[in-house]
């Protein structure tokens, strides 16, 4: 590119500036990078340079350290090499016996570690624990301290009121550092490995009834599902522990690298792993409460964390072995540590091979070929891929936004594009198949998405034609409901005439039900001359085309109303209609062309949610509704618009959370299906989803709000009851005054405010249960209800019909609604559930009994 | 985790030529921002495909979402020429961006997303010589999901697709022509406990007025910089 002259004075912004890195820098980064082209190889070298290091510095060596372990788990095992090899060190010029390298490296690296646990870092801590636990197998930490380091994660599980986060992460530290540490404490007699054990399984035991609720595979007939294709992450380690138990850990060579031990075996005395207590989990001090007195913060990762599974175990491994165990959790850190660049995270992904132990994957394409390992020679890319699925599918939330996955795999199709390309088109067909055999509604929303995101980044290139003998399903089964959806968000990354192209001739069909034979374009009910009410509609039209003032066109409004008043029964209903689609119409060029049409009416739209015309009032819900069903009705070929359209109302506070929540029950089918149902499927939780989701971020938003401003109060009452008792020496007691002073006008009505946040958030919860009453618990649900839940009728699910999978698909999001939001659900379990289980009729039958069932889990009430 | 790889979440070296503003205040600003340049979008893509992609970074259980997306369009023919701004709500939601969505794909192209100082009035405009981008102007390349080939070509080009061509044809180039999007909640507009009126709150700002970071800075020529 040009460079021009006159740009000249900004040209200090791009220059580099010149960086020196000093000997101890270099010394770190020699560290962090150590291995990258041999581990082995460069063992020795770099052992020696750290020891000809001068001036000495031990605090450098061992951040470079801390670094390494945190930050590249698969290189653990060959950091441990490093420091079992600096054993043999001592620093320059040090006296005969003094204390080697590698010693005062470890002495200072634990207190390190003692900082991760303080700050509850879980993932250092336990790689620490890693690391450690290689040690001990090095005999370069005593055997006794290092089970004793384990025993207490074990204890965190004995702890009362436990969250299932700081269960997990804790009996993950202890297991984990158990797999890797096992062939030296079994060796002590005096040690008990099933101690350990028998905590981790009594945890385990536990959260059954929680489990139930996030397999990734649904049988709503039974509690204890026993499922081929999903594994719960503690469950795959306790059972890979039990196997390593079995053979005395005979199997931790074969899972793990131990590059130390071809050192000669430490002889000296080993280091003691002081004692290490877990602190108690971090309560949050704002503790803001609601007006009755709820915790209105939620709490997060409360569930079991399960992992879909999709290929055999000649694959990929199977994780509740100990090497497929070790491989599982190797990649999940490395793609929730490189989450920050996806680009570097794909890489390290392909190259991972070279941290196992040799045998453990096929090798590559063109690579030297070697004698396969029995019971190994997994598919790298294939095991990658289910990796990455399984960790993007945990319900009820994944650790990232699904987008970083989908870009992810992105990545590493780029780079690899002939060896992965494959193993995508794999991973589709299998979750394709899990389709029929009751994969979860929400992962195969997720499916869908990333379906449609990864195909745009493709060329849209599928071989939908593999999928045209599944047309034969009744359209509302998930394989048919899947291509719909999937096509539906295809188009809205590219657009109508590109998809339709892409697919097969069979699929294009109006009657095929994939997509629409017409591109998903607005339409305007008052547009025909034929329409009763054309000539008043282009009235409006024309006057909001012309850009008239918002209080002209509420004065042609009202003139409007009275001349239709004699021969319109519902007149406000026709004027909300005629009113909003014509705005919707002005504003259907371009989202930003709706925002123009909008904010310029806001006033006249706020009139009409409250049921008026020229005069502003409460809250109207009946008008709100036709406000609503308006826009569904205009949109009603592009649900896509719809989202957008309602987002902007709720962002507008045209309508409420619950406003739409409520019309998402009782009126979304109505006009996006043409009948009403008592059914709820994707697209009405993709709108249940905005609606909760804008209310609890602005109990969420408010709350910050509040806390900066208590902040500021107490900042300034603590100045003045400084300056007063600087100046006047004056008892501070005498003064209560100054302390109250405290809350500000604006800490006032922002509290104000949160209380009126947490109230409607309330609402939009409480309207949501007694909707799935409403459509699953009441006397008068269909049969199908029942029917659906039993064994008989699943093992029956070939010949179901679009009812019985509508009903199933509706149970499916309850459940999926009752754990995702299970946060504020259980702070709020008293006030939302006594109201909507008033309606729910005493008698039982097992329909209703699931319904309970899955809500006192959600909320934590075992035994309701 | 800057240890070992760079995060991609870091402000890149895209920077507003003319601007006037230091190097501090500008990162300053940036550390802040909800707003993105999204660069070599196809002069077709719609305000629509964009919102899809850019709303799988949103946020809107933390208070987030799309705020408002400005499409970039060219001075003279107000059509589209290959840019556009997306503010969201938050900045952590333009920091996803970064991370997930600038170098993949969007209506088959790659596409590039910056942190910007924020967006105000007329920077809609591209400001080439011919009312496009400057990078349009320098092109030799045939390329069409932009046009066909160089500015001159670009006329020519225009009445293929008539309709994307004429969506813009009311823009206007005065302020606040351009929506705000909707700012945040106000208990002022939630008629349901409205029972008097009460003086507006010393904290809240006008609507649409919040998350713009009000920089003094000059329009950003958004190519001649990047290299």
């Amino acid at each position: 590119m040009s460079y021009h002259g006159r740009r000249r004075h900004h040209r200090d912004d791009y220059e580099r500036r010149e960086t020196y890195e000093t000997p101890d820098q270099k010394l770190k980064k020699n560290i962090i990078h150590y291995g990258e082209v041999d581990p082995v190889q460069e063992l020795p070298r770099l052992a020696d340079q750290i020891a000809e290091h001068t001036p000495a510095n031990i605090s450098i060596i061992t951040e470079a350290f801390r670094i390494g372990v945190t930050e590249q788990p698969y290189k653990i095992p060959f950091y441990a090499a490093l420091l079992r090899l600096l054993h043999d060190r001592s620093l320059p010029e040090a006296p005969p016996g003094s204390t080697s390298i590698g010693r005062q490296v470890l002495e200072d690296y634990w207190k390190g570690f003692q900082g991760f646990v303080d700050r509850q870092a879980w993932r250092e801590s336990r790689l620490c624990v890693h690391f450690f636990a290689h040690l001990t197998v090095a005999r370069v930490i005593s055997v006794q301290s290092m089970y004793e380091l384990l025993q207490s994660f074990t204890r965190v599980l004995e702890e009362l009121n436990l969250s299932h986060g700081r269960a997990s992460k804790a009996a993950l530290c202890a297991a984990e550092g158990l797999m890797i540490a096992g062939p030296a404490i079994k060796e002590d007699p005096s040690l008990s490995v099933s101690d350990i054990l028998t905590a981790l399984q009594g945890y385990i035991d536990s959260t059954r009834q929680e489990r139930t609720l996030v397999q990734p595979l649904v049988q709503l007939f039974t509690d204890t599902p026993v499922l081929e294709h999903a594994e719960e992450w503690l469950d795959c380690a306790v059972a890979a522990l039990q196997t390593l138990n079995g053979s005395d850990f005979a199997q931790t060579a074969d899972s793990y690298p131990q590059p130390y031990l071809s050192s000669p075996p430490w002889t000296e005395e080993p280091f003691h792993l002081p004692g290490v207590l877990v602190p108690p989990e971090a309560m949050d001090l704002e503790g803001l409460q609601t007006e009755s007195g709820e915790d209105a913060q939620p709490q997060k990762e409360e569930w079991p964390q399960c992992y879909v599974r999709l290929f055999d175990k000649d694959l990929s491994p199977d994780p509740t072995t100990p090497a497929g165990f070790a491989i599982r959790s190797a990649l999940i850190d490395i793609i929730d540590i490189f989450e920050v660049n996806r680009k570097e995270c794909a890489r390290l992904l392909l190259e991972y091979p070279k941290w196992t132990v040799p045998g453990t994957f096929k090798p590559r394409p063109g690579a030297p070929a070697q004698d396969p390992v029995p019971e190994k020679d997994w598919q790298l890319e294939i095991t990658i891929l289910e990796t990455i699925l399984g960790a993007s599918f945990v319900l009820p939330e994944a650790t990232f936004k699904a987008i970083y996955y989908i870009a992810l795999i992105t990545e590493l199709c780029k780079s690899s594009p002939q060896t992965v390309g494959p193993a995508v088109g794999k991973s589709i067909r299998k979750l394709y198949a899990l389709l029929s055999d009751g994969l979860d509604v929400e992962v195969a929303h997720r499916f869908a998405e990333w379906f449609a995101v990864h195909m745009s980044n493709f060329g849209f290139q599928w071989v939908w034609k593999e999928w045209v003998p599944d047309l034969v399903l009744v359209p509302q089964h998930p394989k048919r409901a899947f291509m719909r959806r999937a096509v539906e968000f295809e188009i809205r990354l590219s657009y109508h005439d590109r998809i339709m192209r892409i697919l097969p001739e069979a699929m294009r069909e109006g009657d095929a039900g994939v997509i629409s034979v017409e591109a998903p374009g607005p339409d305007y009910e008052y547009d025909e001359p034929t329409n009763q009410y054309h000539e008043s509609a282009q009235s409006v039209l024309n006057l909001i085309r012309g850009r008239a003032k918002p209080d002209d066109v509420m004065a042609h409004l009202e003139s409007l109303r009275n001349t239709l008043m004699e021969t319109t029964e519902n007149v406000d209903t026709v004027l909300r209609s005629i009113t909003v689609q014509s705005l919707l119409h002005i504003g259907s060029r371009s989202f930003s062309h709706f925002l123009n049409a909008i904010e310029r009416y806001l006033p006249l739209l706020r009139n009409l949610a409250a049921g008026h015309i020229s005069t502003s009032g409460n809250a109207n819900p009946e008008a709100r509704t036709d406000i609503m069903s308006a826009v569904a009705t205009f949109w009603r070929h592009s649900r896509h618009m719809i989202l957008i359209v309602f987002d902007k109302l709720m962002q507008y506070q045209i309508v409420d959370p619950t406003d739409v929540v409520a019309w998402t029950f009782t009126h979304c089918s109505k006009v996006t299906d043409g009948k009403p149902k008592s059914t709820f499927n994707a697209f009405q939780w993709d709108l249940l989803k905005a609606a909760l989701d804008k209310a609890n971020g602005r109990v969420m938003m408010q709350r910050r709000k509040v806390a900066v401003l208590r902040k500021e109060a107490d900042e300034k009452a603590a100045k003045a009851i400084a300056g007063e008792s600087a100046t006047m020496e004056v008892d501070a007691e005498a003064r209560p005054d100054v302390i109250p002073a405290g809350e500000s006008p604006q800490l006032t009505s922002a509290i104000k405010a949160f209380t009126m946040l947490t109230r409607e958030q309330k609402s939009a919860l409480a309207r949501t249960l007694e909707g799935f009453v409403e459509y699953l618990a009441v006397d008068s649900v269909s049969p199908k209800v029942l029917e659906v839940t039993t064994e008989h009728a699943w093992h029956n699910r070939a010949n179901w019909e679009d009812e019985d999978w509508e009903t199933w698909e509706t149970w499916c999001w309850y459940r999926h609604w009752c754990r995702m939001y299970s946060p504020y659900l259980r702070s709020y379990k008293e006030t939302i559930g006594a109201v909507a289980f008033d309606k729910v009729p005493t008698t039982t039958n097992p329909a209703i009994e699931l319904f309970r069932k899955t809500w006192s889990i959600t909320t934590g009430q075992h035994d309701l | 985790m800057a240890h070992i790889v760079a995060s991609l979440d870091q402000p890149s070296n895209y920077k507003d030529s003319q601007s006037r503003i230091d190097r501090q205040t500008q990162a300053e600003i940036l550390a802040r921002s909800t707003t993105l340049y999204v660069g070599n979008l196809s002069f077709y893509t719609t305000e629509e495909q964009i919102y899809e992609l850019f709303s799988k970074c949103t946020t809107p259980e933390d208070g987030g979402g799309i705020k408002r997306i400005i499409m970039g369009l060219d001075r003279n023919t107000r059509t589209p020429c290959g840019f556009c701004f997306v503010e969201y709500y938050t900045h952590a939601e333009a920091l996803a961006c970064l991370r997930y969505i600038s170098g993949t794909k969007l209506d088959e192209r790659i596409i590039r997303c910056d942190l910007d100082v924020g967006y105000k009035d007329g920077r809609q405009f591209g400001r080439g010589k011919s009312g496009g981008q400057v990078r349009d102007e320098h092109r030799q390349d045939y390329d069409p999901g932009r046009g066909g080939w160089g500015a001159q070509a670009q006329r020519m080009e225009a009445e293929r697709r008539r309709e994307v061509e004429e969506r813009y044809q009311d823009a206007q180039n005065v302020p606040g022509a351009v929506a705000g999007g909707g700012g945040d909640w106000k208990a002022e507009h939630s008629q349901t406990t409205t029972t008097l009126k009460r003086g507006r709150s010393p904290e809240e700002e006008p609507e649409g007025g919040r998350g713009e970071p009000r920089a003094r800075v000059d329009e950003p020529d958004h190519d001649a910089n990047r290299m």
